[in-house]
């Protein structure tokens, strides 16, 4: 049974005013596969929808072209109306005659047009339904880590009623971000309470991840605690496992009294009993690593209440100061209103050890000299780096990490707090350099994310959008080694053939898989390669 | 499996050079899995054929046909009318597919597409990489499961061969691991060195009559 | 001979760019078809050839910048895939017909453009 194309113009309010529509309908109508061909002034508002509506039910349409704007403006929007016409949304493709046609050329483009919707008219004749359906979920979330993104993360998911396990390594809640509570204005000791009396969240530490198998809505997670291990069904994960820092020293060097680091010396600030007050202090930051806001932030806090505190001359070398992050501008300026030197310097100062004091070497690019300072303490440089045991979570998850070995946090494009697999989501620290600020907005949007998700306990999506048809497939591995989202594994046939499997939640519609099978046997409903060779073959046709 | 590589284009073209209908015979198997001779395979030579004849050469016509396995008689059966309909045949299969399509249509010339290479496996996405040698002997029980037939460069069986190279590698060919370095490492995991201290002698080549012939006992 | 340069468009980058393009009327040859993909990973080699055998004049294929691709390694497989098939086209020696990979993200109408007057200008006449 040959299908029968409904092609619907649209000129877009007259927008479109470089085309001859009288003549483009006729020669659309002569299409092979064309049963009616309609011209409308506004085809996305209610009166050219109950055109379609009725033109579809009666001309027995069962493929629809609209040739008008961009897919990216009003495909969704035309796909519902098919829906509601008793048609599957995916019949349905759309010629772009308008960014791509009429503005995009000078003079009359009805030449191009007309091809164009061949294309499209080729495209939909050769187009499959797909359903949707919801698939059941499990609505409990695993958050591993139990810093300040962990704690804010797993209070906040209790919160929208779901069911949260926060995995800690160590043996006690928050005890690597205890020393920063100064610093940061938080009280970890009271957040570490209230997750502890919330019924919601189940707590485990001196607990780690072995093992993990499924996909988003079904992950089976196996947790291995106090000698035993057990396994445990999630519908998401979240990751917050921080980072770590190591100062940056050369070799020769090592940290000690007056080597220290940022944390160092807020506990000298705090400490009461501090018998000597260094009465001049170096700062080195920005020079390894040039995007480390914490080191900024840290840097000037530390370094105004040391002013502040103990009146000392303060220097501070960097490259630049990056002030990007709340409430570091003003510091700067109030730093420096204090009395806090800048230096900036092209290249790493030198630091030697000079009797019992430190001596730094470096040459500031404004003074044009080379200037030494011996000072009694040095706040050295520290590197950012991704907490222990990152990498391995992240084998044990399939996932990637940046070039620096955080999660990946570098793609943009990507939803920054989301992994490419479905369902895994990263906040804190472990997603790189990130200040408070910065962890705060990111726990509500993943919490968000979540509760979108696994809420209704289950999750609408497209059957079989993507599938290895089972004929074909020789369960070649490839596309489960390639597949970007972790989508794919081996699964047995009904009759106990091992073929490749595209999970329907996890699949992210991409058509990787689909490229490199090498038996051809992927079927990808809308870009399979017939329909893409459709479009080819229409080319100059006329 | 075995792996496969298209020969070089000017070789095949030269085969085909008197033919004005050709008939590409593809594999589903191996070579389909190594990215040689598949339906994919098939369709980009063919259309490079196509397209090379539209630079002012003969016109040829191309017609494109892949099967299950082509060392089947049963399914190169199926290609009958395509092979008639052709005045030559290029298969892309391994040497005993292409050789089962010669013997099924005697009458017709069937070229080889591909040169078979060895029986191998992929060490990663698109690195094919060779393990045996099928020389009819296997004694991987006494090697840990590492073959120096074909991983040592001199198919040494009591190697190594005193030339191996700082960091494991081979004196011949310095991108590879000595084959015996990583024997003796697999043999220590297994706590059997023991085996590297046995004198092995020499291969009997002849334990494989060429052509091989094997009978199966009927089920 | 269809004479058309034929570009594959990324739904992520290239296709929106070629939208914008429009929006702000900056005009390029009219021989451009646009095909969407979702990912120029999807792009196959036999695509690019086929385009060739209709008789294109030349192929773009448009993907996410580097490192930028919502798909992760869809613009790496795309340009390898592309480089391999200046390679079967040289062999057969219709490398006058240029096949070529452009990144750009979907606010960059002007590279869209620019990559299509890059290809043409490569486009060699027959006999050349």
């Amino acid at each position: 049974m040959k299908n029968k194309v409904g092609v619907f113009f649209c000129d877009c309010g007259g927008a479109i005013n470089n085309i001859d529509f009288d003549a483009a309908v006729k020669k659309v109508a002569k299409f092979p596969g064309v049963t009616c061909v309609n011209l409308s002034s506004n085809l996305c508002l209610e009166e050219g929808e109950e055109k379609m509506l009725s033109c579809i039910k009666e001309e027995n349409i069962n493929r629809v072209v609209v040739a008008a704007c961009s897919p990216d403006f009003k495909e969704h929007f035309f796909r519902q109306v098919l829906e509601s016409a008793g048609l599957n949304g995916h019949l349905f493709s759309m010629a772009n005659i308008r960014e791509q046609g009429s503005w995009a050329h000078d003079g009359d483009i009805t030449v191009k047009a007309v091809e164009l919707i061949k294309m499209a008219v080729n495209r939909a004749r050769l187009l499959q339904p797909v359903k949707k359906k919801k698939f059941p979920v499990n609505k409990d979330v695993l958050v591993v880590g139990g810093g300040f993104a962990a704690i804010n993360a797993a209070l906040q998911l209790s919160r929208v009623g779901l069911r949260t396990t926060l995995l800690e390594g160590e043996a006690v809640l928050g005890s690597e971000t205890a020393e920063l509570g100064g610093l940061c204005g938080f009280d970890i000791g009271s957040m570490v309470s209230e997750v502890e009396g919330d019924e919601n969240i189940e707590i485990l530490t001196s607990a780690e991840v072995r093992a993990t198998a499924g996909k988003i809505g079904d992950f089976t997670v196996r947790i291995r605690k106090g000698g035993e291990e057990i396994s445990h069904k999630y519908g998401a994960v979240v990751l917050a496992t921080g980072y770590q820092t190591k100062l940056a020293l050369e070799s020769e060097l090592k940290s000690d009294i007056n080597i220290v680091s940022q944390e160092k010396l807020c506990r000298m600030l705090e400490d009461p009993n501090l018998e000597i007050r260094p009465r001049t202090i170096g700062f080195m930051f920005d020079f390894s690593d040039e995007n480390s806001r914490l080191s900024t932030l840290a840097t000037l806090n530390n370094a105004l209440a040391a002013r502040q505190k103990w009146d000392s001359e303060i220097y501070v070398f960097c490259k630049s100061v990056k002030v990007d992050s709340p409430r570091a501008e003003k510091l700067y300026r109030e730093a420096r209103d204090c009395g806090v030197v800048f230096l900036k310097c092209e290249a790493r100062p030198r630091i030697t050890a000079d009797n019992g004091r430190v001596k730094i070497e470096a040459k500031d690019v404004f003074l044009g000299e080379d200037t030494i300072l011996a000072c009694d303490l040095l706040v050295a440089e520290e590197l950012l780096l991704p907490s222990e045991g990152t990498e391995a979570l992240s084998s044990l998850l399939n996932i990637r990490r940046d070039s620096r070995g955080f999660y990946q946090d570098e793609n943009v494009h990507l939803y920054p707090v989301a992994s490419e697999k479905k369902g895994i989501f990263f906040v804190g620290g472990c997603r790189g350099d990130l200040d408070l600020s910065r962890v705060l907005t990111d726990v509500p949007s993943v919490v968000a994310s979540v509760y979108e998700l696994l809420s209704s306990g289950n999750i609408l999506a497209e059957v079989e959008r993507v599938k290895a048809d089972p004929q074909k497939c020789v369960a070649c591995l490839t596309c489960i080694r390639v597949c970007p989202h972790d989508a794919i594994q081996l699964v047995r046939t009904d009759n106990s053939k091992e073929v490749a499997g595209i999970s329907d939640l996890a699949c992210d519609a991409c058509g990787v898989c689909a490229a490199i099978c090498p038996a051809k046997a992927i079927i990808f409903q809308g870009y399979r390669d017939e329909e893409i060779l459709a479009q080819i073959e229409t080319i100059g046709e006329s | 499996m075995i792996i496969a590589e298209r020969k070089p284009m000017a070789e095949i073209r030269q085969m085909i050079a008197p033919y004005k209908k050709l008939l590409l015979a593809g594999c589903a198997t191996c070579v389909a899995v190594c990215w040689a001779g598949g339906e994919k395979e098939v369709g980009i030579l063919a259309s490079q054929l196509r397209l090379a004849q539209s630079k002012g050469r003969k016109k040829i016509s191309v017609l494109e046909a892949t099967v299950e396995r082509q060392c089947e008689k049963e399914m190169v059966e199926e290609l009958r009318d395509k092979v008639q309909e052709a005045d030559a045949v290029l298969s892309l299969a391994c040497g005993s597919g292409i050789q089962t399509m010669a013997e099924m249509f005697e009458d017709k010339p069937v070229f080889p597409a591909v040169n078979t290479t060895f029986i191998g496996m992929p060490e990663r996405e698109g690195l094919w990489v060779e393990m045996c040698g099928a020389c009819g002997d296997c004694f991987l029980d006494r090697t840990g499961g590492i073959c120096p037939v074909v991983r040592c460069a001199k198919g040494l069986l009591n190697g190594p061969c005193g030339g191996t190279r700082k960091g494991g590698k081979c004196e011949i060919d310095p991108e590879k691991d000595c084959a015996w370095v990583l024997i003796y490492r697999r043999l220590e995991k297994q706590d059997r060195l023991d085996l590297m201290r046995q004198y092995y002698t020499p291969k009997n080549f002849r334990a494989v009559k060429r052509p091989g012939r094997i009978q199966s006992v009927k089920a | 001979m269809n004479k058309c340069i034929v570009a594959f468009c990324c739904e992520h980058s290239a296709y929106p760019a070629a939208d914008l393009a429009g929006k702000l009327r900056l005009h390029y040859p009219e021989s451009l078809r646009i095909i969407r993909v979702p990912c120029a990973g999807r792009v196959d080699v036999i695509h690019i050839l086929k385009a060739f055998e209709n008789g294109a004049v030349a192929v773009l294929v448009l993907g996410c910048e580097d490192g930028a691709c919502h798909h992760i390694t869809g613009n790496t497989r795309a340009k390898e895939r592309v480089e391999y098939c200046n390679m079967l086209l040289k062999e057969i020696e219709a490398d006058g017909s240029p096949v070529a990979m452009f990144n750009l993200s979907p606010n960059e109408p002007h590279k869209f453009v620019r990559a299509v007057n890059e290809i043409t200008k490569r486009i060699k006449e027959p006999g050349r």
